[in-house]
Order: C-alpha cells, then sequence, then structure tokens
C-alpha cells in the first residue's frame, strides 16, 4: 500500500459566484521514501493539490489517505507530526517579527515536545546553518538562508512526508543547487518521502523518481525517470514543457 | 559608432555600514546587437541596467569615464534631457508585473497615458495604437485587456502588457531586467520569442539583464558575466560552453540537468583568488 494515495480529487474555489474547478479528478500514489515530482505551468493546479493535502484548499470530491488513514477535515496534530510543508518563497512564509529560535520552538511547545534548546541547535546544524543565527530576524538572512530554516522549521515534528512547494523557485542558481542538495541529504539520511512541486523540469528530474505532468487542473501523463531522459512523451503538452525548459534550450 | 559606450562604471551607496560599491568599474559597447548581462542576486546587473537611464536615487552615486548614447554624454546630460531620453529612445522593461503595472488603473488607461501626454494623441488614435502594440505581443484579445485591471491578467499577459507599453514609443535601446523569471517555461519561451521578433524587426539594441544563464545563452548575442559589481567574462553566446572563468563554469554546473547523474550538484566556490 502506498503512504500517500489520492483518488480521483477535485477542488473547487468559488470566485466571483462562479464555480473555479482547480483539479479535476486526478489520482496519484506514493510510495514510502518515494520522491514523487508534479510538474506544469502555473494554474494547472499543481499547489493546489498539495495544500489539499493540509486541509488547505476546499475539496470537491475523491479521497486523500495517508498511510491507508482518510484525512480528517482540518489537519490536527497527529497530521501535523507526519506531514509538514516547505513553501515557496521563503520571503513570505517565515514570521517577520519572530526570532529563528521561535520559529522553530514553537511546534515544539505545540507538541509539548520538550529539550527545546538542544533541538533547536541541532535542527540548525542539520540543515548548515551557523548556530549565531538563532537569534536573528528572518529579515537578517538571504533568501537561501531563510528557505534552510523553513525545511529546518518542517523537520523540527520529524515527519515521514515533506511537501515541497516550488522550493527553490526563488533562489539564485547557486543557492538553488545548495538548496537540492541538502534536500536530498536530508531525505536519505532520515527516509523520507517527498512530494515535490515545480515549474521546472530539470529540477524535478534531479529530485524525483516518478513525475506527474498537469495542465488545467487534470494529470496529463505520468513518467518515470528514464522516460523523462529519454523524452518518451506521449502527449503533445508533455514533450512541448520538455522542448521548452532552459535546460533543453542550450541543447538546441 | 556603437549606441551605447560604457566605460569604467561605477555605482556606489553611502550606507551607515560604510560605502558600498554595488558596481566596480564595467565597461561594455552595445550596438544594435543583444547583450546579456549574467549574475546573482547582488552582482550588480540590474544596478548597471539602471546607471544606464541614471535611474538610481541619492545616497547612490553614479561614476564613469565615459557613458554615451548615441553621441550624447550621459552623465553630463541634464535631467531634463534625461527625461526626453527615457522612454522615447531608452526603454526599460521590469521584472515583475504584479509590482510595476499601476493596480488601480485599467490597462488600456496606462497603455495610453504616454501617448496623450506625450505625443498629444486624440483619444480614438491613442486607442488604436494601443490595441495595435497589444496585438504586436500577440495578445489575442486586445479590446479585453484594454478594460482589464493588472490583477485580472496572468503574469504572462502582464508582462506581455508591460513590453508593449514600452515599445510604444519605438526606443533604440531595450533595457529588460529579468523579464521572464516571473513566468513559467511555456510562457516564458512565447515572451522571449516575441521579444526576439521584436528587437529584430525594429533593429534594437538589448540589454537582457538574467540571473538564467542558459536562458541569456540561447538568446543573446553576447554575455557578460558578473560578479561582485565586476566583469569576471566576457564572451560570444555560442561559447559560453567553452567559458573559461571558474565563476562562469560554476554557474553552468550547479544547474540540474535533464538525465543527469543524481549526484549532488557542484557548489560555487567563492574563495578564490577572483572572488575579491
Amino acid at each position: 500500500m502506498a503512504l500517500i494515495e489520492i483518488d480521483n480529487l477535485s477542488v473547487t474555489f468559488l470566485s466571483k459566484g462562479h464555480r473555479v474547478l482547480a483539479v479535476k479528478d486526478v489520482s496519484l500514489a506514493v510510495e514510502a521514501r518515494e520522491s514523487f515530482g508534479l510538474v506544469g505551468e502555473s494554474g494547472s493546479g499543481k499547489s493546489t493539490i498539495l495544500r489539499a493535502i493540509c486541509g488547505l484548499a476546499p475539496v470537491s470530491g475523491g479521497a486523500i489517505r495517508i498511510d491507508g488513514q482518510p484525512l480528517d477535515r482540518g489537519a490536527g496534530k497527529g497530521f501535523a507530526r507526519r506531514v509538514q510543508m516547505v513553501f515557496q518563497d521563503p520571503y513570505a512564509s517565515l514570521h517577520p517579527r519572530h526570532t529563528i529560535d521561535r520559529t522553530l520552538s514553537e511546534p515544539l511547545a505545540i507538541h509539548g515536545i520538550g529539550d527545546t534548546d538542544a533541538r533547536v541547535m541541532r535542527a540548525l546544524d542539520d540543515v548548515g546553518l551557523p548556530r549565531s543565527f538563532r537569534f536573528r530576524f528572518p529579515h537578517q538572512l538571504s533568501g537561501g538562508q531563510r528557505q534552510r530554516v523553513a525545511i529546518a522549521r518542517a523537520l523540527m515534528l520529524e515527519p515521514e512526508i515533506l511537501l515541497l512547494d516550488e522550493p527553490t523557485s526563488a533562489l539564485d542558481a547557486s543557492v538553488q543547487a545548495e538548496t537540492l542538495n541538502l534536500l536530498n541529504r536530508l531525505r536519505a539520511e532520515r527516509g523520507l518521502t517527498f512530494l515535490m512541486v515545480s515549474h521546472d523540469l530539470a529540477v524535478i528530474d534531479h529530485m524525483c523518481d516518478r513525475i506527474l505532468v498537469m495542465q488545467h487542473g487534470q494529470a496529463v501523463e505520468e513518467l518515470t525517470r528514464d522516460q523523462l531522459a529519454g523524452a518518451q512523451m506521449k502527449t503533445d503538452y508533455a514533450r512541448s514543457l520538455f522542448a521548452a525548459s532552459a535546460d533543453r534550450m542550450l541543447a538546441g | 559608432m556603437s549606441l551605447l559606450s560604457v566605460k569604467n562604471l561605477r555605482v556606489s551607496f553611502d550606507t551607515e555600514a560604510g560605502l558600498v560599491e554595488a558596481v566596480r568599474g564595467v565597461s561594455f559597447e552595445l550596438g544594435r546587437e543583444r547583450l546579456g548581462i549574467v549574475g546573482e542576486s547582488g552582482s550588480g546587473k540590474t544596478m548597471t541596467g539602471r546607471a544606464v537611464l541614471r535611474l538610481i536615487r541619492p545616497p547612490g552615486r553614479i561614476e564613469a569615464d565615459r557613458m554615451a548614447f548615441d553621441g550624447q554624454d550621459l552623465m553630463r546630460a541634464t535631467e531634463r534631457e534625461m527625461r526626453a531620453l527615457r522612454g522615447p529612445r531608452i526603454a526599460m522593461v521590469m521584472q515583475d508585473p504584479k509590482y510595476s503595472l499601476n493596480p488601480v488603473m485599467k490597462v488600456g488607461a496606462q497603455l495610453m497615458e504616454g501617448l496623450r501626454q506625450r505625443d498629444r494623441l486624440s483619444r480614438m488614435e491613442a486607442h488604436d495604437k494601443a490595441i495595435a502594440a497589444l496585438e504586436a505581443v500577440q495578445i489575442r484579445d486586445p479590446g479585453r485587456v484594454m478594460e482589464a485591471y493588472p490583477h485580472e491578467l496572468s503574469g504572462g499577459m502582464g508582462q506581455r502588457v508591460m513590453i508593449a507599453m514600452m515599445l510604444i514609443p519605438n526606443p533604440d535601446l531595450l533595457i529588460a531586467d529579468e523579464p521572464t523569471s516571473a513566468l513559467d517555461v511555456t510562457v516564458q519561451a512565447e515572451v522571449l520569442a516575441i521579444l526576439d521578433g521584436l528587437v529584430r524587426n525594429r533593429g534594437m539594441g538589448l540589454i537582457f539583464i538574467s540571473h538564467d544563464l542558459r536562458l541569456v545563452a540561447r538568446f543573446c548575442d553576447r554575455v557578460l558575466v558578473m560578479y561582485k559589481g565586476k566583469v569576471v567574462e566576457e564572451l560570444a553566446a555560442q561559447d559560453l560552453m567553452q567559458a573559461k572563468h571558474p565563476y562562469t563554469q560554476g554557474l553552468l554546473n550547479c544547474l540540474p540537468r535533464i538525465g543527469g547523474p543524481r549526484q549532488p550538484l557542484p557548489g560555487l566556490d567563492r574563495n578564490a583568488d577572483w572572488a575579491v
């Protein structure tokens, strides 16, 4: 049985009186310790799927199961210990008036986990930030350092699943490389399961074993890493995405 | 004669922490060609672009041995002369349509504002010209877009609107500062193709500022690679893969490739001699 199972998921938003179907009948399954990628243009519904798993989007049909358990509405404390999310924009996802220490220790306080001091220090070490950053504010950090804090925060409760929503698209190329390396190292060390969203096929290819291409809220095509590398896509859309990737541009 | 000539450009800011030099002696010549400026954030690429238009406010300072556009000395030009250049002769496309368009003004009104004020066109003429400009950037229903507010447009549409706006006065030089980094890959390719066509057909000079080395290589004739306010390497775009400088090589190698090996991506060595 897969760790994350999504069956015929639909998400409907109400906007200005009319209904917008953001995700239509999407199904996918992610095995434990697998890294699964969602790729597509903006508005294709890929981020909405992650948000639906966290209970942040109005699910109008279908089912989401984690380890066989259907998600109860409004993700509770138990859910937070298993599933955590890293958001796209490190400038918007950290509380601007909380120190790094407070950001990292809050999940521990909520879940009644002691040993805060040592855990915060270890979290900083794990993501490669100097311990002297502990009492800094987010505005005193660069974008890449902030994203490391966001990753450290997501790992405070030692979850098994990380939902990654474009974790590097706001970062420079070299900082992106460092962040991707960090994520891969943490996955190997802790046996994490990744569900990752990106519009950059090369990033998804580097990080994921299987890929689901999405367009207009629907699943277009599922590819393994080998199929992608061998350009063995069946649908035109997946092919156009492949051709437009900056990586291919240089080769062509 | 070259369109734009820049010699030993320096941009510095007096801050509480002392003097910060954002650009440290950049020189280049630009004809009617496409020049790419690449670097990471903080490399001074945007400041170089803004300095050409003298769009750097005090306490920022611009110094140069020479900075001339079409024979006119930009360092000595009065503010009034600069205003006559900005827009009609040298235009700039900004990074993010979300922040660069007026959020409380309809797109049509923003497009027509310059035509009405600067060119003193009638409402009808301005409207027709604005529609034509939107069609030139391949917006299919310009009538609807004219009546829309910026938040009602997608990122790609907003970016096209900004390009259309900048191209209305038919400038000789276009400075595009990360014009596609807020966009998806597929839309990015479209917008670049539009920009490319316009630059070719109108014989404009283009300065294309971006952090994406591969994009710039594909799109430009010549590339300047900047690091910490200096140009570390200048090369023809097709020779990019043979780049000599370790920083340029580092920038290329740290990008993941489809079908590439699964090893950790190489980082950049910032402690080498050239980095100071």
